[in-house]
């Protein structure tokens, strides 16, 4: 049996010891509307909690979540599997309610599925609805804003142009390979035009050389876009490679290691990005976090 | 679809065998007994063919049958969708449907006929009702499968429930249902010709009661030849439908997108 708050908050304020000097710490912090050096936060997460059952039966998935995202920034959570970074993502994105805590965007607590965000899920092959099109599949979230048809039209091109799908708009998702499936689920939350895209471990059952192409095609997305970038994923190498900061969770439950801001480029390329010694050293820095006995 | 002409042709000669089968038989050995040979049968179904009587009874039974299925299946589609969303709906309803489930239509016939007669409309509801609690019970099933992602993709969009139902839950319970209406297609076209049968409704059921009334044994078994190729019909009509509307789905992508 778990207490979901213990008196003295130490298991999140113990982890001291590695490379501090390039790492920002933020558990203590109560509440951190603007982080240093950043713009201020859009997605602010702050003492989220989220437990299942009530009582003696009560199972605490994450405890104490704090961190922040700030406009046209892509942070990356990475944590052990199983430490619940899907609990986290569903409440984001409203389709859960939080225990206690809160997570708010531009202030407004989040409290049912926001119309500024889009969720990209880890199961394309779940999330992608196997009767409809590939541009029919992209339309389905936009009935109901009545946008024009001219509009709509211009919003599927534009995103299957985004993600090199133009030629596949008539064809069914099942008829893809995997990382084709990926990208219509991609284009699908483009041509939502979310102003924050949440990824669930978008490339997790995909090869690699896919991986790589959909990475890049994130960041280009952010670029293009503007846009506002939260991915989940276990792939420490990914998060290092995509983030302007990672945030690091420890198990269990769920609760903030601590905050890693990624000092690389902010133009990045699969291959020389990787084989810089500060990518090599901020992969081994995230990597001890996780690594190391909770 | 591929045409194969082997299959065909084994499937032209199986019948045909059957028939012979039974010319032989009721020549031989069951002479004596009141089967048809199969060239008298023949020859009756020529004669019958030319009235006008079994061409409004066959339109008649298809009517009814058609009739008693879609209402059917829109209730039972519409029945299902509620029972399987909305726990309330289920906790108040599954006893009952479990409890008429098992009730075979034939049993209610005699009440139907004291309330509405040998009617076509007697004829209806015994259809509907014989077929509406199999679409109900598959369709809840079907929104049982409906994958929660999917349910989360939708609702992640800001897709409202009615929305959800129509454009998630209820494709998603197609396979479903299709499969409850290949079930209940030939259903609806023996209940109907039970309820003229037992029940004095129009149509072929009527018809053939009468040639049997009369002794007219190779009329009889000319009707029944006849709904014998009805119910394939009608079989084949459903997986024509389903095929269409199920193109997408596991079982029948290979046909539908070789």
């Amino acid at each position: 049996m778990k207490t979901s708050l213990p008196p003295t908050r130490s298991n999140s304020a113990a982890p001291a010891a590695p490379s501090r000097k390039n790492a920002m710490t933020e558990e203590q912090t109560p509440a951190p509307a603007v982080v240093a050096g950043t713009a201020p936060a859009r997605l602010d997460v702050s003492h989220l909690a989220k437990s299942y059952g009530t009582g003696d039966k009560a199972k605490t998935i994450i405890e104490d979540l704090t961190f922040t995202v700030a406009v046209g920034e892509v942070v990356c959570i990475v944590g052990p599997s199983g430490v619940g970074k899907t609990t986290l993502l569903k409440c984001l994105a409203g389709l859960h309610p939080a225990t206690s805590g809160r997570a708010s965007i531009d202030g407004r607590v989040i409290n049912g599925p926001p119309p500024e965000m889009a969720l990209v899920f880890q199961d394309y092959n779940r999330s992608l609805m196997p009767w409809l099109t590939v541009r029919k599949n992209l339309v389905l979230p936009l009935r109901h804003l009545h946008l024009s048809a001219q509009e709509l039209k211009e919003r599927c091109d534009s995103a299957l142009a985004a993600v090199g799908l133009e030629h596949a708009e008539s064809q069914y998702p099942w008829q893809l390979s995997g990382g084709m499936q990926q990208r219509v689920a991609i284009a699908r939350a483009l041509a939502y035009r979310p102003e924050i895209l949440i990824m669930d471990e978008p490339f997790a059952s995909v090869d690699a050389q896919t991986r790589f192409d959909l990475e890049d095609l994130c960041l280009k997305i952010r670029r293009d876009f503007n846009m506002t970038i939260l991915v989940v994923t276990h792939d420490i190498d990914e998060a290092v490679y995509l983030a302007d900061r990672v945030v690091v969770l420890g198990s269990k439950p769920a609760r903030v290691l601590r905050i890693v801001d990624i000092e690389l480029p902010t133009v990045r390329d699969q291959i020389s990005t990787r084989a810089l010694p500060e990518f090599a050293r901020q992969r081994t820095e995230v990597l001890s976090l996780i690594k190391r006995p909770a | 679809m591929k045409f194969r002409p082997k299959p065909l042709i084994t499937s032209v000669a199986g019948i045909l065998a059957a028939i012979v089968l039974w010319q032989l038989i009721a020549v031989g050995p069951a002479a004596d007994s009141p089967l048809p040979p199969a060239s008298a049968v023949a020859e009756s179904l020529g004669t019958v063919l030319g009235t006008s009587l079994f061409w409004s009874d066959l339109a008649a039974t298809v009517g009814i049958a058609l009739l008693g299925l879609g209402t059917a299946a829109l209730a039972g589609v519409v029945l299902g969708i509620l029972v399987g969303s909305f726990e309330p709906f289920r906790y108040a309803t599954l006893a009952v449907l479990e409890f008429l489930k098992p009730i075979p239509p034939i049993v209610i016939l005699p009440l139907i006929v004291l309330v509405l007669g040998p009617t076509g409309q007697m004829s209806w509801v015994l259809v509907f009702f014989g077929c509406v609690l199999p679409i109900i019970m598959q369709t809840v099933d079907g929104v049982h499968d409906t994958d929660p992602v999917a349910r989360d993709t939708a609702r992640s969009y800001g897709l409202k429930e009615p929305e959800i139902l129509a454009r998630v839950v209820l494709p998603s319970a197609m396979p479903f249902i299709g499969t409850a209406m290949r079930v209940a297609a030939p259903a609806a076209l023996v209940i109907t010709v039970v309820a003229g049968l037992l029940g004095g409704g129009p149509g072929l059921g009527r018809s053939i009661y009468q040639a049997q009334a009369a002794g007219d044994y190779p009329t009889l078994y000319a009707l029944v030849a006849v709904l014998g190729v009805l119910g394939l019909l009608f079989q084949g009509a459903t997986r024509l439908v389903e095929g269409k509307l199920l193109h997408w789905h596991e079982s029948f992508r290979e046909a539908a997108h070789a």
